[in-house]
């Protein structure tokens, strides 16, 4: 175990350089560049566009560049935001929690809620419940989610003033934990909606493949509890890919939701890779790369890990 | 809660009932929403969509947003008032030929300074604050926001604590607007940084304006505080924040709860009469400084000939687009200056919709329709695209319906959006489109000159300077905006600008669709605000808002 | 074992005998899909859907393009000439929903496939070989997964012509990396049963195995991840069109009429419901005929009979 961990985070290296690397010619090939807003300016020349280009080194060959950044961020210096100049790592940083709560928050309640409705989805098979299941996720699937933001902040902070219609606290009551989840319901409803929807279909489908094994008929036919049976015996398995699942939906816990951080003003890191991809600040797009891939390295790690643990024939290798 | 929640999607009331229950039980505990309004009288809490994150003058600031830092800590040597007037700020007074303050060749700027006027940190500010604020705008390692008018400087003199003297290379006119957009920053505390670029002065900065920073809680608001050593006078409350909501529908909805007293984003054209019906909130409407045009790249075989553009121009349903997609929030324009603009041509006549007298204009001019019903000349089919930012609803509208009027006279015109740094970037720059629906704001504040945008000197394609990416050429053009940069007199400038404009309206290399309006809402209570369409930053004047 | 057992004798007789228990194991499967009427329902949806979309010119009452302002903001019902009523520019909403099909279900299905393909072919082979293979396979999803799919999809759009196809193929190919991990992990399970065992112990070839045995066996999250598929690739369309890399206004489609609505979903709820409610209808006939499809080729349910 401890040796596979050990390969695993060694094979990370290679993967942090390859994503750095992609990531920072990609983010070049894009059209546009942070220049843009002083090119449309009328007063600004061209003679200071090259000026500004240098300024923030963007005059050098992407490659020089690159090894540039990559060779600060090895001290330790993650570079300074184009607008403003502020050390890009405090920038990120600044904004993990809100995103580690509500993503948090958003993604442990979607599983277990999700979980729960496709499990009974599964042994009520084609019940009503079933249906209505069935229905609820569909729907919760095919509008956006701007679009639930806006008719929950509609009708339950403007409409009927019950909750606040966003950002993390009232002002001048920060560190309040009550206030605190009064702004939290609302974006972890919508959030957790999309969510939900998802892991009800994987998880119902799942138990039903399992329920219809071989050893799951022969524990009810040697007289076992249904109840004991769905917990003991089909779980583990049907766990399974929902654990892959989860490995991959690690990341979002760093990640963020744009368009609900966004809805609800909410003071994540969505709405700071909004920006930052709007006025192209290459610095924080390349932070939050490097960040997304040490959270996507941890989560499949650990879905390994989860899938061998639950499955003793699987070997790791 | 969970099946209920799912159960919840059948039916909306269903959906109402079940989320709201839950969420009964936690506002039963705590709250009642007016809690923003009851907050006291010493604070004012306006709201932007975007977040502001510099706050240094001098560099880059992203307009509407970050202009309200900037106005609440730091000043101008003079402002812009409501009336478009130059009004002193830390200048004693404003320069003028009358006052002797700029010599009769326009080249000379002698400008006192007060003496009464402090930093936040309590250090008096000097001329030395002045001369160092121009040298860093001139510094090659500032990546200034403009060098505008300062490039023009050959000679800055600072002739004692409170006088500096400035020679202009030429005369130029538009020079007291270069110093409006530019405020002036502390010499003592930003000489010793090596680099302004990252300093730590660009999110917690120290100025002489009204209001100081005290905090910034990342993604969601700034707070500052009363500067009580002010001097024009310390501001009437105590505390000015704000707040960013991203969504505008979002932000409009806290306007109305109590939750932001000041809306500085333009709320949707759909909401404005609700707005204004709202009882204890105050709607107004103010012209912005931008008008929207269709830019007709002159370089393309379809728009070289001024006669060609005229008809494609007068195909349009101009008021129709302004009456149906912006609701008629929006003044019609004939020229790149709103019609309340001093310099506006009043006597600019209405000329669309003729699309019988367009398509006669077109057969003139040797477009005829072809077997496809697309008119052609010369091997050339009059068919374009048209681009703007993806995205924007109304504008989309009115490509829809340009491209429907175009279609009624056989030509062809295809929509091709593209994000806003694509569109911007060099296809904008370079001259790669063959039109844009665009609004851009005059050149220099709100100084009718037009130069950098039709002066054919100004051809980025062609000379890699400028901003006429029409790439239009006129003689004329280029001769009357060459004199009214120089020429002092107001009414001299106003007549050599309505040339401009005539000449403009009469070849059309930008068709002039409408003037761009704002609305806002503020809370009923909150006195003081003076809308002034010639600056950008509506809280412009944040000193004087208060309580009433 | 009698799976197996049936694969080889197959394999052993003559080709007519062949094709008749390929004839007789289609039509148990069509039979056994038949009796399952969700599935039957879901399927005749799925074509009444597709042929709306097919002849949306024939059935749309108005040009879908058409502009008429003096028309705008009709409700459902409110003036028989727009039965589903009028957007903001006064187009007419049913035409649009028609014509928007067009666009939505071609980008659904196509990307749907992209993704589902893509994504069992790398989880299947990354699984089923294991080592080297399944290491660089996974560390290619790992490197993906690093990347937001927001910026990918600039990224890559903006180096492509928009067409259908390549939309599809552009949402296709920056999300099937969950499917790959969730099928990879199903093999994983898969292989340690006995039945493969058994096939590899027979000498089964590779891709016999994988196609035969267990892409069967792994088909029930594959079909979960291709229904939820289609209802992320026709929202994702409208958000590429929405950044300009997909379809140019003023053609419609279900995604762009509901980012559209964004600013009216309150005044005039209709506008986001309506193409909300064709994108719930889509969805939903592809789960039922998932189910369906999912119970008729069930090799355990096989067994059974």
């Amino acid at each position: 175990m401890l040796h596979f961990i050990l390969k695993r985070l060694l094979y990370a290296i290679p993967l942090l350089i390859g994503v750095s690397i992609i990531g920072f010619g990609l983010m070049h090939l894009a059209p546009g560049g942070p220049l843009g807003v002083y090119t449309l300016n009328p007063t600004v020349s061209v003679q200071d566009i090259e000026r500004i280009k240098v300024i923030y080194g963007l005059d050098q060959p992407i490659y020089v560049q690159y090894v540039s950044w990559a060779g600060n961020l090895l001290t330790g210096d993650w570079g300074h935001t184009f607008f403003g100049g502020r050390p890009v790592f405090t920038v990120i940083l600044e904004r993990v929690p809100a995103t580690l709560l509500l993503a948090g928050l958003s993604l442990s309640l979607a599983i277990l809620i999700g979980t729960a409705i496709g499990m009974l989805g599964a042994v009520k098979r084609y019940s009503i419940f079933d249906y209505l299941a069935t229905t609820g996720a569909m729907f919760a699937l095919s509008f956006p989610t701007f679009w639930f933001g806006l008719m929950a902040i509609f009708i339950f902070a403007v409409e009927l003033r019950w909750l606040p219609s966003g950002g993390m606290y009232d002002l001048g009551e920060e560190g309040n934990s009550l206030d605190l989840l009064r702004h939290l319901i609302l974006p972890t409803a919508v959030l957790s909606l999309v969510i939900v929807a998802t892991w009800s279909r994987y998880s119902r489908s799942s138990f039903l493949e399992v329920i219809g094994q071989d050893y799951i008929r022969t524990a009810h036919a040697k007289g076992v509890p249904n109840r004991l049976v769905i917990t003991r015996h089909a779980f583990p398995n049907a766990a399974i890919p929902l654990i892959a699942l989860l490995g991959v939906q690690l990341p979002f816990l760093f990640s963020g939701a744009l368009v609900t951080e966004t809805i609800f003003g909410w003071p994540g890191i969505g709405r700071l890779f909004v920006d930052a991809l709007t006025m192209k600040e290459y610095p924080v797009l390349m932070g939050m790369m490097m960040f997304t891939a040490i959270f996507v390295i941890i989560g499949n790690l650990l879905a390994d890990i989860g899938v061998a643990m639950v499955d003793p024939r699987i070997r790791l290798e | 809660m969970a099946p209920s929640k799912d159960k919840g999607f059948f039916t909306r009331r269903d959906f109402v009932k079940a989320t709201g229950a839950a969420a009964g039980a936690v506002a039963a505990a705590n709250i009642l929403p007016s809690k923003a309004d009851a907050a006291g009288k010493d604070r004012i809490i306006t709201a932007h969509s975007q977040e502001p994150v510099q706050y240094n003058p001098l560099l880059y600031v992203n307009r509407g947003t970050e202009n309200g830092p900037e106005a609440a800590m730091f000043d101008a040597l003079w402002d812009m008032n409501e009336k478009g007037q130059f009004v002193a700020n830390l200048a004693t007074e404003v320069p003028s030929r009358e006052n002797g303050r700029v010599s009769e060749d326009g080249r000379v700027w002698k400008i006192g300074l007060k003496r009464d006027v402090r930093w936040h940190d309590g250090q008096p500010f000097t001329a030395k604050d002045v001369a160092f604020t121009y040298e860093t705008i001139m510094d090659s390692k500032t990546a200034v926001r403009s060098r505008s008018g300062f490039d023009l400087i050959k000679n800055f003199k600072t002739v004692d604590d409170y006088n500096v003297e400035i020679e202009l290379a030429e005369p130029y006119t538009p020079f007291l607007w270069s110093w409006q957009e530019m405020h002036i920053v502390p010499r003592h505390i930003l000489k010793d940084e090596p680099d302004i670029n990252t300093s730590a002065f660009n999110s917690e900065p120290t100025g002489t304006g009204p209001f100081r920073y005290k905090s910034r809680t990342a993604g969601s608001h700034i707070v500052f505080e009363r500067f009580d050593d002010y001097h024009r006078g310390a501001a009437k409350v105590k505390t000015l924040i704000q707040k960013t909501v991203p969504d505008t529908m979002v932000l409009y909805g806290q306007v109305k709860t109590g939750e932001v007293d000041y809306m500085m984003t333009s709320l949707p054209y759909d909401r404005w009469d609700e707005a204004a019906a709202l009882p204890d909130r105050t709607f107004f409407d103010l012209p912005l400084p931008w008008v929207q045009f269709i830019y007709f790249n002159c370089g393309k075989p379809q728009f070289s000939d001024p006669k060609v553009r005229k008809a494609l121009y007068m195909a349009l349903e101009m008021q129709k687009s302004l009456d149906d997609i912006y609701l008629g929030r929006w003044k019609r324009t004939f020229s790149y200056l709103h019609t309340s603009h001093w310099a506006y041509n009043p006597s600019l006549k209405e000329e669309t919709p003729n699309p019988q007298l367009a398509a006669k204009m077109l057969e003139e001019a040797g477009w005829k329709v072809g077997a496809d019903g697309i008119r052609e000349k010369d091997g050339h089919k009059m068919k374009f695209t048209m681009s703007t930012t993806a995205g924007n609803t109304a504008r989309q509208g009115c490509q829809a319906l340009f491209q429907q009027n175009w279609k009624a006279i056989g030509v062809e015109m295809e929509i091709k959006n593209m994000p806003g740094s694509v569109v911007w970037g060099e296809y904008t720059t370079k001259s790669q489109f063959d039109t844009l629906l665009v609004a851009w704001a005059p050149i220099v504040g709100m100084d009718p000159d037009y130069t950098a945008r039709c002066h054919s000197k100004f051809i980025p394609a062609k000379y890699g300077q400028g901003s006429n990416y029409v790439q239009y050429e006129n003689t004329e053009v280029d001769r009357l905006l060459e004199k009214g940069a120089v020429q002092v007199d107001r009414q001299g400038r106003k007549e050599t600008y309505m040339e401009v404009q005539k000449i403009l309206l009469d070849e059309v290399p930008f068709a002039p669709q409408g003037g761009v309006f704002g609305g806002f809402v503020r809370n009923k209570n909150l006195m003081g605000l003076k809308p002034n369409q010639y600056v950008t930053d509506s809280t412009w004047n944040i000193q004087d808002w208060y309580w009433g | 074992m009698g799976v197996i057992d049936a694969e080889i004798r197959a394999e052993a007789t003559e080709p007519s005998a062949l094709t008749a228990r390929h004839e007789s194991h289609a039509r148990r499967v069509l039979r056994r899909f038949l009796r399952h009427r969700l599935a039957v329902f879901g399927g005749i949806m799925v074509v009444l859907l597709l042929s709306s979309a097919l002849f949306a010119e024939l059935l749309s009452p108005h040009d879908p393009l058409r502009i008429e302002t003096s028309n705008r903001f009709f409700d459902p019902g409110q003036n028989l000439d727009y039965p589903l009523g009028t957007d903001e520019l006064g187009r007419d909403t049913l035409s649009r929903l028609l014509h928007g099909g067009q666009v939505s279900l071609i980008v659904g299905i196509a990307a749907m496939l992209a993704t589902v393909v893509t994504g069992s072919v790398i989880g299947i082979v990354s699984g089923y070989f294991g080592g080297w293979i399944d290491n660089i396979l996974m560390r290619f999803v790992d490197t993906m997964l690093c990347f937001p799919q927001v910026f990918l999809l600039l990224v890559i759009a903006a180096f492509v012509t928009p067409t259908l196809l390549s939309i599809s193929l552009i949402i296709g190919f920056t999300s099937w990396m969950e499917v790959a991990r969730i099928v990879r992990s199903e093999i994983l399970t898969l292989k340690e049963q006995d039945f493969i065992k058994a096939a590899i112990g027979f000498g089964s070839s590779h891709t016999r195995i994988m196609v035969r045995e267990l892409l069967p066996n792994a088909m029930a999250p594959i079909l979960v991840a291709a229904t939820l598929k289609v209802a992320t690739a026709v929202l994702m369309e409208s958000y590429i069109s929405y950044l300009g890399y997909g379809i140019q206004p003023p053609l419609a489609s279900w995604g762009n009429m509901l980012t559209n609505a964004q600013g009216y979903f309150d005044t005039v709820p209709f506008l986001a419901i309506l193409p909300g409610v064709m994108i719930t209808f889509t969805v939903m006939s592809f789960n039922f005929l998932g189910d369906g499809l999912r119970d008729a080729l069930d090799p355990r349910l096989k067994m059974e009979q």
